[in-house]
């Protein structure tokens, strides 16, 4: 459905020019767009976020990825949804976990398996 | 299977020379922005002046997906405010930000 | 947050009401990529806790002891004007440490941004979060947000308000956005009153904001006052956390 027009279709069949541009724009390029005054908080680290911090260095320490890369991964390829919705470094983890499925280091089905004994580890505490 | 990672100390200085010295007007790039790209839309099609030479190496755009490209001159330009945004009300405000040699054309 | 217990017949089973112990999912992603990562021989254990040291030693102290140098010897701010990454090692700051060609999200090339009468520079990075590491340790939270990086690059009088400091037209406002390789710190001009001061005591007021360039020093401010978000599992020293990682 197009709520706003009240006509049923399952996708849209074309995008205007400017609407275009906005869709392919990189979600981290923020610099300039208009937004409202905030209390400026500091935020003490949590130990998986500087764990986070030090593997995704150290991935790149390594030459697994270098940190260009790594930005791109996390600032773009999320998508503006997650790139506003996730936590800062919960860009960063998800980066680096898709970054290792994707140069074949570890397949898809043995990182969900991981994911899911690590679960189960801390839920058996 | 690791790809391989141009590191750093590897990295070879390119030959072509740098095409812009400081003092020098130029404007900056606008190719189709897709994927990714560190120049940012509120610089894009603005004419500053070069500010500083920093360093050479990869551009972001191919450092990215890890393709060793040629290496280029990067530089620091600066901008008038008001040259950046159409309401800026100061006169003296500058900004500066960083491109390397492809990303910008003599003004 | 606790749930009541309610006590039915017998045979009741019921699971516990979730605790603030209870892992978080990107705890479980975290561990999952670290032990992945180890396990298929990536970096090692050892790598970690290495990089994990040099993360934990690093704060604004050094970029305070910077400036405050650079306030009392015009011979040494000079070299910093010239070479930026090489005149941290005078210091003790070395951009290269600790993998010995720098960390990979720092690079190698430090510059300073010196701040007169007449012009006042604000970094920013707008596409990310770039900071001086090195020198001033982990960015602050605000730093990082959107919300920053959208707003100072086109309003940095109204931004700079918010935090204190307005300065007149005639001043000009330099904003830096670092977007590429390079990593800046703002070389605040040395306040009047500060006269035959020592260099413990310049350094005790070239907090972290003034080095990020959202506040000027002045005799008597020694601190950045921000609300703090307080973490659920916060950063347990190396030591500790080398035990709990076994």
């Amino acid at each position: 459905m197009q709520p706003a027009i009240h006509i049923p279709q399952n996708w849209n069949y074309e995008t205007p020019g400017p609407l275009y541009r906005a869709y392919m724009h990189p979600p981290h390029d923020v610099g300039g767009q208009p937004d409202v005054p905030v209390h400026y908080e500091e935020k003490e680290e949590e130990q998986w976020e500087l764990n986070t911090y030090v593997t995704c260095e150290v991935l790149g320490w390594r030459g697994v990825w270098n940190a260009c890369e790594r930005r791109r991964r996390a600032d773009n390829d999320l998508g503006y949804t997650l790139y506003l919705g996730m936590p800062y470094y919960g860009r960063w983890i998800w980066s680096a976990a898709r970054m290792l499925i994707d140069k074949k280091h570890i397949s898809l089905t043995e990182f969900l398996e991981k994911v899911a004994e690590v679960k189960s580890r801390y839920e058996r505490k | 299977m690791s790809e391989n990672k141009t590191t750093e100390t590897s990295r070879k200085p390119d030959n072509s020379p740098a095409r812009f010295k400081v003092g020098d007007r130029v404007r900056v790039t606008d190719l189709p922005n897709m994927f990714y790209s560190r120049t940012q839309l509120y610089a894009r099609g603005v004419t500053g002046t070069i500010a500083a030479c920093t360093y050479q190496d990869l551009i972001p755009e191919h450092e990215a997906f890890n393709w060793d490209g040629r290496i280029e001159q990067f530089y620091i330009v600066r901008f008038r405010q008001k040259d950046l945004w159409e309401e800026y009300p100061y006169e003296n405000d500058t900004l500066q930000t960083e491109f390397p040699d492809r990303w910008l054309d003599p003004a | 947050m606790q749930k009541a217990h309610e006590h039915g017949g017998g045979g009741h089973d019921h699971k516990a009401a979730p605790t603030v112990e209870e892992i978080t999912d990107f705890e479980i992603l975290e561990i999952a990529v670290r032990e992945l990562a180890i396990e298929h021989g990536l970096f090692t254990a050892e790598d970690h806790r290495r990089f994990t040291e040099w993360a934990e030693s690093v704060g604004p102290a050094a970029g305070s002891r910077l400036v405050a140098k650079a306030w009392t010897d015009p011979a040494f701010k000079a070299r910093l004007l010239e070479d930026g990454t090489n005149a941290c090692k005078e210091v003790g700051v070395d951009w290269a440490e600790p993998t010995g060609f720098g960390t990979p999200s720092d690079y190698m090339n430090f510059r300073v941004l010196e701040d007169t009468p007449t012009l006042h520079h604000v970094i920013v990075c707008t596409l990310c979060s770039c900071y001086p590491r090195p020198l001033l340790g982990m960015s602050p939270e605000w730093y990082r947000s959107t919300n920053y990086r959208r707003r100072l690059v086109r309003w940095p009088r109204e931004v700079l308000a918010e935090f204190g400091l307005i300065l007149p037209p005639e001043v000009e406002i330099r904003v830096e956005d670092s977007n590429q390789k390079c990593r800046f710190m703002v070389l605040p001009a040395r306040p009047s009153g500060t006269e035959n001061w020592t260099v413990e005591e310049l350094a005790a007021i070239v907090t972290r904001d003034c080095m990020i360039g959202v506040a000027l020093p002045r005799p008597g401010r020694t601190a950045d006052i921000h609300p703090v978000h307080k973490a659920r599992r916060p950063v347990q020293s190396s030591s500790q956390h080398e035990r709990a990682a076994g």
